[in-house]
């Protein structure tokens, strides 16, 4: 699942050395790794925990408390609905289904089997005058897109777009 | 402050000609990007003598992407709305002096053509004090900050004796942008008389309202602005650092910030004896990995240092904040007040406003309204003149229901009460709290069950679960509205909720759970009918709650296109070709795919 | 040091502690639950609270000021504690009968202090292990049976017959039930006639859970 080869263990150890092993740093040290990893590996956690010399389960605390991070793989494009009040107004649910449906996804899943899209519920992204509004991230981070005043004809239409370009 | 020069140069640029795209997050999404291309292109293509000029936005998000056209001689003019294929035309005939396709211009030379800016609803009721720069400078360009008069509070502040700074906060009456309205002098007399070497100024650029975006919008678009306000706090206080905190959510917002705290350490705004004073100051941005409770002063704290929950308190922040130390927490717009204050003198400040709340306020409106957008609005303005004048009401053929204030955490304020005058009191004893100023209209199409439903449950999913009133009991009132929205409550259901909905504000440990129940009790107190007509007659009369509509087809719309049937997953709907479809409602599963398939719009709710 | 109004008692305190030093001094009592003194006050209970000059505050962390008029009863605080108790235990498996912490319990401490009946009389009963009525194979009503008699019969190898009223959550008898009398082979046939001494004050559910049982048997 790991990009390329890359060891978790080898990954944090970097990421710790740049910021230090500062307790207070936590949040950019797992922030650095979901960089690399696109999610946060458990081995990673284990890491920080042993090099910052705080507990595991405070670690996991703070990755599981913020919205951010992620603690399972994603696909390749990750589509974030916004669920925020002016987009659920305005049938930010709607939408969610309709992709939900076009994606394939049911009970409960937010990852295509085909590993290609992840769909996901999100805040406000502070567009809320094109609600309903999605974000699509590529999960590297390198592309994010934002489509504003969605249906749930243009939803379907953003996930077979975002598919096809996942299988480039 | 700002003289006419500086005004053309800024209107005009160097070349006498400037094209302003706002490349920000909202016109982005809307398509900014592909515009600011095309500008480019046409302007290279055509040898236009013109710079193509990169603002923030100027919070009109409605009719985004927008560009302006502003060439010496002629008045600049503002296209909203515009395509690609347009603006070959639109510099074109600009150029040419026609202005007449221009959605508005920025001043009138002559008569006729389209309407000036202070003629037009969206800006007339507008007074643009913090947000006089947005969509007119470069926000990446502290130069053109300069130009605008920046930086010149910070420098008649050094002037000053640090109790003297404070006094002038005091004399301008500001208060607290950020939510609760406290006395901004006071929190930064409280911190300065503390005796402690290290002190710290927190600018809180969270913004976890959903629905609210008025500081992202204003730290993208005039990002010095908040960073002078913050470095003035800093010195007003005695603090040797300052923190920015924003959301990983909004990137082009920490990045725009960084980009300003680093052009403001070169030109020596930061740093060491800064403008050769004896202030050291310097500044961080911190991203914070997004959670709606860090707004939270103390959570805030809790964040930056690595923990993430909110405290008891007191101590207040003020004399027991980051590591300990004294800390100052102001939000974005509060900060960028105090710069602005600075520059123009207090008395242009204490021009607006009511007697409690001086000055003006940004105002996110969005939902369901013709115009939604950012206004600036001096505070104790109806909300009537937001809603319908700035935002021009409803949009065809539907009826304001309600306008919700103040984020998740605030009230729905009904229609009948349009008349009320926006500010802290007023707002609070309505049952709704200005918060970060966003205003979400509800029109006739919404159910006020399922609104705060919505809330009800964005909040238990914020909830960061330390405290038990606001861990369990927004569960339980979250399981409540799910019951009614099914119509499986009882009436007595309505009463324990609003008895829990008062304990749990009460004796909740931070300000979220003690404003989580505010959308519930308020939508109790005007629109309770809505509550009981989905338990006695199990019916939602805005026909949103799904389990409690049904779907059925309108025989003389109906033209057989079988759309409906091929859609329905669990096979509910019959019909063959070209005959009138029919729906079995003991398998139907209410999932509303027939509707959002039938070209002929013959499917109902009923 | 300051001076702070209990109830109106007026009592001297160091500046800065926790409030409930000066209502313990002023001779009155608040419930606390999560306050542990030097090792655990982050106020997350919310049982606590009190009225600080007409602020709701949790008195095991919020520090006294000079001239603070506390009052620790009131109904609108009892609404809150209750309520907020009766949170607590919406989240809490009530399984008296088999817990560890049995005979030392804060939590059925605070719901005879609250005036809670939630707990069933095994919280009270000292009998545990094959001590236990139940496990002995007697028809003991106990699991079913609101606390707040200190289990007097049980202790004296009685039978519980249930003459306090039944608990109210149906979730704790099915419990109780299953746990219970099917794991020890209670005779149904006893059980329902040990209920029926109090049968009519038995609600119907819970007739019908017994009646299943003794048919089971
Ligand atoms: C749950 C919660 C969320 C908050 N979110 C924000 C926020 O996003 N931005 C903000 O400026 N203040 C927020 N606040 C208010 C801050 O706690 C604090 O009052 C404010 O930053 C103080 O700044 P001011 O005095 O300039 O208003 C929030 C408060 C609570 C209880
Ligand atoms: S009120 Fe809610 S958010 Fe605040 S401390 Fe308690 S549980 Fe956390
Ligand atoms: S509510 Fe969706 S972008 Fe703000
Ligand atoms: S004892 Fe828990 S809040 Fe005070």
């Amino acid at each position: 699942m790991y990009r390329g080869r890359l060891n978790p263990r080898e990954v944090v150890g970097e990421v710790v050395s740049k910021y230090g092993c500062d307790r207070g740093r936590l949040v950019q040290i797992l922030q650095e790794i979901q960089k690399t990893f696109r999610y946060l590996p458990r081995e990673s956690l284990e890491e920080v925990s042993e090099k910052l010399g705080v507990s595991l389960s405070e670690v996991l605390n703070v990755a599981t408390f913020y919205h951010q991070f992620r603690l399972e793989p994603v696909g390749r494009y990750i589509i974030y609905v916004c669920f925020g009040t002016a987009c659920y107004l305005r049938g930010a649910s709607e939408v969610y289904e309709a992709i939900r449906r076009s994606a394939g996804l049911s009970n409960g899943r937010s990852t295509t089997e085909d590993g290609l899209l992840t769909v996901e519920k999100a805040r406000c992204f502070g567009c809320c005058s094109l609600a309903p509004v999605a974000m699509v991230l590529s999960s590297d981070g390198s592309e994010r897109y934002v489509h504003g005043k969605l249906t749930p004809q243009a939803g379907r239409r953003l996930v077979f777009n975002y598919r096809s370009k996942a299988r480039e | 402050m700002l003289t006419q020069t500086s005004l053309n140069r800024i209107l005009y640029g160097s070349r006498g000609f400037r094209i302003r795209v706002p490349i920000s997050s909202c016109t982005l999404a809307a398509g900014a990007g592909e515009v600011y291309r095309k500008v480019i292109k046409v302007v290279e293509e055509h040898g236009v003598d013109a710079e193509v000029y990169r603002v923030g936005c100027t919070g009109l998000c409605f009719m985004d992407p927008w560009i302006e056209l502003a060439r010496e001689g002629l008045p600049p003019a503002i296209y909203g709305n515009v395509k690609t294929e347009q603006i070959e035309h639109i510099i074109k005939n600009y150029s040419e002096g026609d202005l007449s396709e221009a959605t508005a211009v920025r001043f009138k030379t002559g008569s006729g053509g389209p309407p000036a800016l202070e003629e037009v609803d969206f800006w007339r009721y507008q007074v643009r004090y913090v947000s006089r720069n947005c969509g007119l400078v470069d926000p990446e360009s502290i130069y053109d900050y300069i130009e605008t008069g920046g930086y010149l509070g910070l420098k008649k502040a050094l002037y000053m004796k640090q109790e003297e700074v404070i006094e002038v906060i005091k004399t301008s009456g500001l208060r607290g942008r950020g939510g609760a309205g406290f006395p901004t002098w006071l929190k930064w007399k409280i911190a300065y008389e503390q005796k402690n070497d290290v002190k710290y100024v927190i600018c809180n650029g969270d913004e976890g309202d959903p629905g609210a975006f008025m500081n992202r919008l204003l730290a993208e678009s005039d990002p010095h602005r908040v960073l002078e306000g913050l470095i003035i706090a800093g010195y007003a206080v005695g603090a040797t650092r300052g923190i920015i905190f924003v959301r990983a959510e909004k990137p082009l917002m920490a990045d725009r910030l960084e980009k300003a705290v680093e052009d403001a350490r070169k030109l020596g705004f930061l740093g060491k004896n800064i403008l050769s004073s004896n202030f050291n100051f310097d500044v961080e941005v911190y991203r914070s990995a997004g959670a709606f409770v860090c707004g939270e002063e103390t959570a805030l704290i809790a964040a930056i240092e690595g923990r993430s929950r909110p405290r008891q308190r007191p101590p207040y922040p003020a004399t027991h904040g980051l590591w300990g130390r004294p800390t100052v927490i102001n939000n974005v717009e509060t900060l960028a007040h105090v710069a602005t204050i600075f520059q123009t003198g207090v008395e242009e400040f204490v021009k607006h406003g009511t007697e409690k709340s001086r000055g003006t306020k940004m105002f996110c409106v969005t939902g369901a309204v013709k115009r939604t957008g950012v206004y600036e609005v001096p505070i104790g303005t109806k909300i009537k003149t937001l809603v319908f004048d700035l935002a021009g009401g409803s949009i065809e053929g539907r009826k304001v229901k309600a306008v919700q204030i103040g984020g998740p955490s605030g009230g729905c304020i009904p229609a009948e009460l349009m008349d009320l005058e926006m500010d802290y009191e007023s707002l609070q004893s309505y049952g709704a709290i200005m918060g970060s100023g966003g205003l979400v209209v509800i029109d006739d199409s919404n159910c006020m069950v399922d609104v705060a439903k919505f809330f009800t449950s964005f909040t238990l999913a914020e909830s960061c679960g330390k405290c038990l009133p606001c861990r369990v009991g927004m569960r339980h009132l979250s399981d409540l509205l799910e019951r009614l929205t099914s119509g499986e409550a009882s009436l007595e259901d309505i009463e324990v909720a609003q008895e829990l909905g008062e304990s749990i504000a009460r004796s909740s440990l931070c300000a979220l759970g003690g404003t989580a129940p505010n959308p519930i009790l308020s939508t109790l107190r005007y629109f309770k009918d809505e509550y009981v007509e989905h338990v006695v007659n199990r019916r939602c009369p805005a026909k949103v709650c799904a389990k409690l509509v049904k779907y059925s087809v309108d025989p003389a719309l109906c033209r057989g296109c079988t759309q409906c049937a091929r859609v329905c997953q669990v096979g509910a709907i019959s019909g063959s070709p070209g005959e009138v479809h029919r729906i079995n409602y003991d398998i139907c599963i209410k999932c509303g795919q027939c509707l959002i398939a039938c070209p002929f719009g013959a499917i109902k709710k009923v | 040091m300051v001076k702070v109004y209990v109830n109106g008692v007026e009592v001297e305190v160091p500046p800065g502690v926790p409030i409930i030093e000066a209502v313990e001094k002023a001779g009155y009592r608040v419930p606390v639950l999560c306050y542990l003194n030097d090792f655990f006050s982050e106020a997350t209970c919310r049982l606590c609270v009190v009225l600080v000059n007409g602020r709701v505050v949790p008195a095991c962390k919020f520090p006294v000021s000079d001239g603070a008029k506390i009052v620790t009863e009131s109904r609108e605080l009892d609404t809150y504690r209750r309520m907020n108790f009766q949170l607590l235990l919406s989240t809490h498996r009530i399984k008296c009968w088999s817990c560890l912490r049995k005979t030392s319990c804060s939590l059925l401490d605070l719901s005879k202090q609250l005036n809670l009946g939630e707990f069933p009389v095994c919280s009270e009963c000292p009998l545990t292990g094959d001590d236990c009525l139940v496990a002995k194979g007697e028809p003991c009503l106990g699991p079913l049976t609101a606390a707040g008699c200190s289990a007097e019969c049980t202790r004296n190898g009685v039978p519980c017959l249930g003459c306090r009223g039944y608990i109210e959550d149906p979730e704790l008898w099915r419990d109780s039930m299953r746990d219970l009398y099917e794991k020890h082979g209670v005779d149904g046939e006893k059980l329902e006639a040990a209920a029926k001494f109090f049968w009519s004050f038995l609600p119907g559910e819970l007739k019908k859970i017994i009646s299943e049982v003794s048919r089971d048997k």
